[in-house]
């Protein structure tokens, strides 16, 4: 067990020292991880936004299927680790019907050459093209899934003053976000208050229920239209005005996620490099 | 119907970003000026806004296939708050529905151009031709069918470019056949809670729609506008039903042709304009010179217009 000290000693300091190193960085990482500071969501949203941005890019532009299936899967990796997998999951299937359908599609008609399967007749080219889509549409939504999960939406929204986004819309933006939730809660009352005076019953015809629902939506919009008074009243008694000017963003990025930019970008081109030379 | 991150290439990302780009700006620009005048208009559009993105992810019954789907929503929105503003708040809903990951990242630009752009478009251009001569709840679900359809047909438009840009027509006629079993029922269900949504508004708060509703002209353009839903069902229906049985799309010109007149030879101006237009554009041309002969003369035809003129 004790063999390497009468060999070399050097092999003896270079074990010791990484070792205790490793463990020095290891109980560091995993007191952040129970205080819940995990690397993915201390990180500034914007290079996050950013990153991702060029990433699903970068996927649109590789010939290859390999490199977005190897993220796909590094993906599923990160969500299961996080224990997220259910939420992926969910929010997986809506691109990954549409990959498939063009995947489908593809296969029994772009292409000369030709397979047959019973009554069947797919095209081999069809097959490799509708792969590389994909593996894309996989990959692209699995990093777009782990950037929701990784920072927050009002994160974004603040971000979205430093790429120079009108203010309008950010200000539409944020009332919408805002009020989203607001109305869905309160749809789901009507609804269920609908529901108790008989409404939206199993054995109700096509136009009753479409009515009734309509009348769920117009109740809405019609509190929207009231709420609204309410809401510029308080925007105008908190100061607000058409031509109100907001002071720029000015929080300059941490040397940190200028590092962690730039070595994730050099990451990004390499894996591009590495497609195009495959 | 969303596209996701990774189908389209990156020129036509780029293509449709910009095209977005430039509608979102003149929205932008239209509320501004808005809401110099009206600075209620910006708390108000936000908040409609919101509840036509939560009323558009909610699921509506589909007749036939008896499941159910979101409609559209951008019909409805545009007859509410105006097309241009129908542009901005479906890009931000598109933004914020990327995050659920319905859509994506870099195909806002797309998803925009056929939901907020297409479809708000169309649907209200349907809606302002419709209103003053059919009734507003009706002009509203044909706003919404056509909004819908016209989204799906964008969409269908969109992948061709992108994916098959050696053979667009074929690949566009494909996409919007694979499309037309879910999307057609679904045109008809955004057609009744278009319609029904509009309806209780007209009674609840009629100031919140901008138009308002002008005495019909008769039954003559809903019963025209129903006859060519039936034969477009009728022609969509035959088309999917011949592609699945193995139909090129060849049609019945050749075989006309070729068994019941075989020397024929094809000549004259309807020819030539195939020729000089492509057959869509021809046939195009010719259903709207043959529409309006019928549609000027019907009064003689039907003796209506003479006794009125009387």
């Amino acid at each position: 067990m004790l063999e390497w000290l009468d060999g070399d000693p050097l092999n003896g300091i270079a074990i010791t020292i990484t070792f205790f190193i490793s463990l020095i960085i290891g109980r560091h990482l995993g007191k952040r991880r129970t205080q819940g500071k995990t690397g993915g969501s201390t990180r500034d949203p914007r290079l996050k936004l950013l990153l991702s941005f060029l990433l699903i890019i970068s996927i649109t532009l590789m010939k290859h299927w390999y490199i977005p299936a190897a993220i796909s899967i590094f993906a599923v990796v990160i969500a299961a680790r996080k224990r997220s997998l259910h939420a992926y999951s969910g929010k997986i299937i809506f691109p990954l019907v549409l990959g498939l359908f063009i995947l489908l599609i593809q296969s029994l008609t772009y292409g000369t050459q030709t397979l047959v399967y019973g009554y069947i007749q797919f095209h081999p080219e069809g097959i490799e093209y509708g792969m590389l889509i994909f593996s894309r549409v996989v990959a692209s939504a699995s990093v777009l899934i782990l950037l929701i999960m990784a920072t927050p939406e009002n994160q974004i929204l603040e971000s979205m003053r430093w790429f120079r986004v009108p203010s309008t819309l950010i200000q539409i933006m944020s009332f919408m976000v805002r009020y989203i939730k607001t109305f869905s809660h309160e749809g789901e009352k009507l609804k269920q208050a609908q529901q108790s005076r008989c409404g939206f019953p199993e054995n109700a015809s096509f136009p009753e229920k479409m009515q009734n629902i309509a009348a769920v939506s117009g109740l809405l919009i019609t509190r929207a239209f009231s709420r609204s008074e309410d809401v510029y009243r308080a925007m105008v008694s908190r100061g607000w005005s058409p031509d109100i000017k907001y002071p720029e963003a000015s929080v300059p990025l941490k040397r940190k996620d200028i590092i962690t930019g730039i070595a994730l970008f050099s990451g990004i081109v390499t894996l591009i490099w590495i497609d195009m030379l495959i | 119907m969303h596209i996701s991150d990774g189908i389209l290439e990156p020129q036509w990302v780029l293509f449709w970003y910009f095209i977005t780009a430039v509608f979102i700006s003149a929205g932008l620009r239209a509320i501004n000026k808005r809401i110099k005048t009206d600075p209620a208009y910006l708390a108000r559009i936000s908040l409609i806004g919101a509840v036509v993105f939560v009323i558009s992810v909610w699921h509506i019954p589909v007749p036939v296939t008896g499941s159910s789907s979101h409609p559209v929503g951008t019909p409805l929105a545009a007859i509410i708050i105006g097309p241009l503003a129908t542009v901005v708040i479906s890009g931000i809903a598109l933004f914020l529905q990327a995050f659920i990951a319905h859509g994506g990242i870099t195909t806002i630009g797309a998803n925009t151009f056929s939901m907020g752009i297409v479809g708000a478009f169309s649907g209200y251009l349907v809606f302002r031709l419709l209103k003053n001569h059919t009734s507003i709840w009706f002009s509203a679900g044909m706003a919404g069918l056509v909004g819908s359809i016209m989204t799906y047909i964008a969409t269908a438009l969109q992948l061709a470019l992108s994916l098959n840009p050696g053979n667009v027509v074929y690949y566009w006629k494909l996409y919007s056949l694979g499309f037309i079993p879910t999307q057609l029922p679904l045109a008809f269900a955004e057609f009744a809670f278009t319609g029904y949504v509009i309806q209780y508004l007209l009674k609840a708060k009629t100031s919140l729609l901008e138009t308002q509703q002008e005495s019909p002209s008769g039954n003559f353009t809903k019963k025209a506008i129903i006859m060519m839903l039936l034969i477009l069902s009728v022609i969509t229906a035959g088309a999917y039903m011949g592609y699945l049985r193995g139909g090129d799309n060849m049609g019945i010109d050749t075989v006309v042709e070729t068994l019941a007149a075989p020397d024929a030879a094809a000549e004259g101006i309807g020819v030539e304009l195939m020729e000089r237009l492509g057959e869509p554009l021809g046939f195009g041309f010719a259903g709207i010179l043959g529409g309006l002969v019928t549609g000027y003369f019907w009064g003689g035809f039907t003796g209506k217009g003479q006794r009125r003129d009387n």
